[in-house]
């Protein structure tokens, strides 16, 4: 009888009653969401519905809520009639997590990717505070300061829509601090040894960009030949001039060269614009596109501007879930044209921004406000770039030094070449 | 941008004439009444070259630069902007050729209906030549822009999409212009209010320009106009990547 009571009480906490105030909060999360799909989506009827009826058929039902886990239902429901991704609802303290990410100023100086549900780290910063003290590739991080990092991925991988990007860059937040501070992270290393390692934060690797209204990027160019094959990377499409320029020097200085490779792993987009540009030193042939962003009131042709002396040799692009938004819209418009083939993971889905608002009652509010269909007819928004050969990264692979997704991509180039 | 930058300019300038209320006027009436509010026929006929110098803002992005427009008979243009951020963006006009050379998307020889629009708005002393750039001139009505009765003319060119300018009953000038601009990444209707008119060396030009397109606004504020200064002869040569171009067709 105890353990009945006990369980009765357990079912009235979890749906007490909402006070008179949250209810309210919530019928104002209700109408801000729909408010903003009405006057922000991409279509006037958006998903060609009759968008005043669905708020007509929705109000009863966020009135009657009587939790506001039912109330963020009643939301998900409405906004899956649209049959669109990048529509999310998500509870407060995951918001709290994703949708006011703050980067410290200062980074340990290492990249890592979630491989497997653990952290791993990819690439190493030269000269930081990471090479400094022996932090290795392939290495997992389990802690960073007093966040336990396995949580976190937990937290933010019970909301399904959120993507890969946005728990990657709650990571990468949660891996940095005031520039100049310590912060103390623990790993496994390669023997699967637990190191806690005490890292000085120091700038971020590159060039500070300031491009309106955005907030300061650090940007960063690299470029080198792997034997007679380019190879460039760089970590956003921002800092206009100089990464134009350094893409088209790298481009015009390997015209004898048997391929060229373009890693855009982790590149969250920036100028979109620049696809267009960097797309003209690789295709020669005349009015191709990449591709068509729709907004509300018009749309966008990404259009292709050959340069003289186009390179015309064979062209990967590497890409894998943190390639966002640029990024993706040059991948799939040069895979489109079949002008690049496209190799690493599926790419983030997020061709556009998607923005992340807070609702009164304190949940989060995922919107994309318009639509991209590259050349081949595909919306990458919420869909993304699919490689043609998926190689992913592993764990055992970065901790003897090898990048799988380079290695396919140096194979296939190398095939291109080789007599038949 | 630049584009209708330049199309406004070339209509900038006039004096106290006054119509019948219930009477539209003729376009022909309204461009001659333009031409003598800001500064007279043979104002415009005494400049042989302008070079015009400014600042521009697209406001909502907060990305900021500088301008400078090298103009010269018959139909020479050459425009370059410094955006923070973006870098140099040229764009020119001569000869039949128009180009353009953006840091972004690369240069490029335009073409079609985009090409005429540049070539039409490079005309030295537009106003003066407009029977050569439209087949067509119409008043089709009266509009209120910011309290003030404007006429509205529609400026028809032999290609390309119709110009609507509004002109103000009360002073002549011009204070607004709409068309729709034409590039290979799309149609977009442009709005552009035009405002502050300033005499340079006996013509009236307005000094500030807000543009609206795809959702942009852009301010063009002139600083300053000089007037038939010397123009090296190779300035509105295209740059050697636009070369290349026309040299590759």
């Amino acid at each position: 009888m105890r353990t009945f009571a006990g369980l009765l009480l357990a079912a009235a906490a979890a749906y007490a009653q909402l006070t008179a105030e949250q209810k309210q909060l919530n019928i104002q999360s209700f109408e801000k969401v729909w408010t903003i799909i009405r006057d922000k989506h991409w279509e006037k009827n958006p998903g060609g519905l009759d968008w005043q009826a669905i708020h007509a058929e929705y109000r009863p039902k966020i009135e009657r809520a009587a939790s506001t886990e039912q109330a963020r239902q009643v939301m998900r429901d409405m906004l899956a009639r649209l049959h669109e991704t990048h529509f999310a609802i998500f509870p407060g303290n995951v918001y709290e997590d994703v949708g006011e990410t703050v980067m410290g100023g200062g980074s340990p100086g290492f990249d890592t990717r979630v491989l497997d549900g653990q952290v791993v780290v990819t690439s190493i910063d030269p000269g930081s505070s990471a090479e400094r003290s022996g932090v290795h590739t392939g290495w997992i991080v389990t802690r960073a300061g007093d966040k336990e990092l396995a949580r976190l991925i937990q937290k933010l991988k019970s909301v399904p829509e959120l993507h890969e990007l946005t728990l990657e860059r709650a990571i990468e937040a949660a891996l940095s601090g005031p520039e100049g501070g310590d912060l103390e992270i623990t790993f496994l290393d390669g023997a699967n040894q637990t190191r806690t390692l005490n890292l000085r934060l120091g700038p971020p690797r590159g060039a500070p960009s300031r491009f309106g209204n955005l907030p300061v990027e650090y940007v960063w160019f690299e470029s080198r030949k792997i034997g007679n094959i380019g190879y460039v990377r760089f970590n956003m499409f921002l800092d206009l001039a100089r990464v134009m320029g350094e893409f088209g020097k790298a481009v015009t200085d390997c015209k004898g060269c048997d391929g060229f490779i373009i890693d855009l792993r982790g590149n969250p987009g920036g100028i979109g614009g620049m696809a267009m540009g960097m797309a003209g030193f690789l295709v020669d042939k005349p009015d191709e596109k990449l591709g068509t962003m729709y907004m509300r009131d018009n749309s966008l042709k990404f259009v292709i501007n050959p340069r003289a002396g186009a390179f015309g040799g064979p062209v990967a692009v590497l890409v894998d879930g943190c390639s966002a938004s640029t990024s993706e819209i040059f991948a799939g418009g040069l895979q489109d044209l079949a002008r690049a083939r496209i190799f690493g993971t599926k790419t983030a889905a997020a061709a556009l921004p998607s923005v992340i608002e807070k609702l009164p009652n304190g949940d989060g509010f995922q919107y994309a406000i318009a639509s991209y269909i590259s050349e081949g007819g595909k919306a990458l928004e919420g869909n993304g770039v699919r490689p043609d050969e998926t190689v992913e990264l592993t764990r055992a692979a970065l901790l003897q030094g090898r990048d799988p997704v380079i290695d396919a991509a140096v194979e296939w180039i190398r095939k291109q070449r080789t007599p038949k | 941008m630049t584009r209708r930058f330049a199309i406004f300019l070339f209509f900038s300038a006039c004096s106290g004439w006054t119509f019948a209320d219930d009477a539209l006027p003729k376009a022909e009436t309204i461009l001659d009444r333009f031409i003598e509010v800001t500064g007279g026929r043979a104002a415009y006929e005494k400049r042989k070259s302008e070079v015009m110098t400014g600042h521009v803002e697209m406001t909502a992005q907060n990305v900021k630069g500088t301008l400078t427009r090298y103009s010269a008979p018959p139909d020479k243009s050459y425009t370059v902007m410094e955006l923070d951020g973006v870098g140099k963006i040229e764009e020119g006009a001569a000869g039949g050729v128009a180009w353009e050379n953006n840091p972004m998307t690369g240069p490029r020889v335009k073409s079609g209906e985009e090409k005429t629009q540049s070539l039409r708005e490079a005309t030295f002393n537009g106003p003066l030549n407009w029977q050569k750039m439209y087949v067509k001139a119409e008043t089709t009505g009266v509009e209120t822009i910011d309290g003030e009765e404007c006429y509205k003319v529609v400026l028809t060119p032999a290609e390309g999409k119709p110009e609507t300018t509004y002109y103000q009953k009360k002073s002549g000038l011009v204070v607004r212009t709409t068309t729709v601009a034409s590039s290979p990444m799309g149609e977009f209707p442009v709005e552009q209010d035009v405002s502050d008119y300033k005499n340079f060396d006996g013509v009236l030009l307005p000094t500030k320009m807000i543009q609206k397109v795809a959702g942009q606004e852009i301010v063009f504020t002139i600083d300053s106009v000089k007037v038939n200064e010397e123009i090296a002869a190779d300035r509105f040569n295209p740059p050697a990547e636009i070369k290349a171009l026309m040299e590759k067709k």
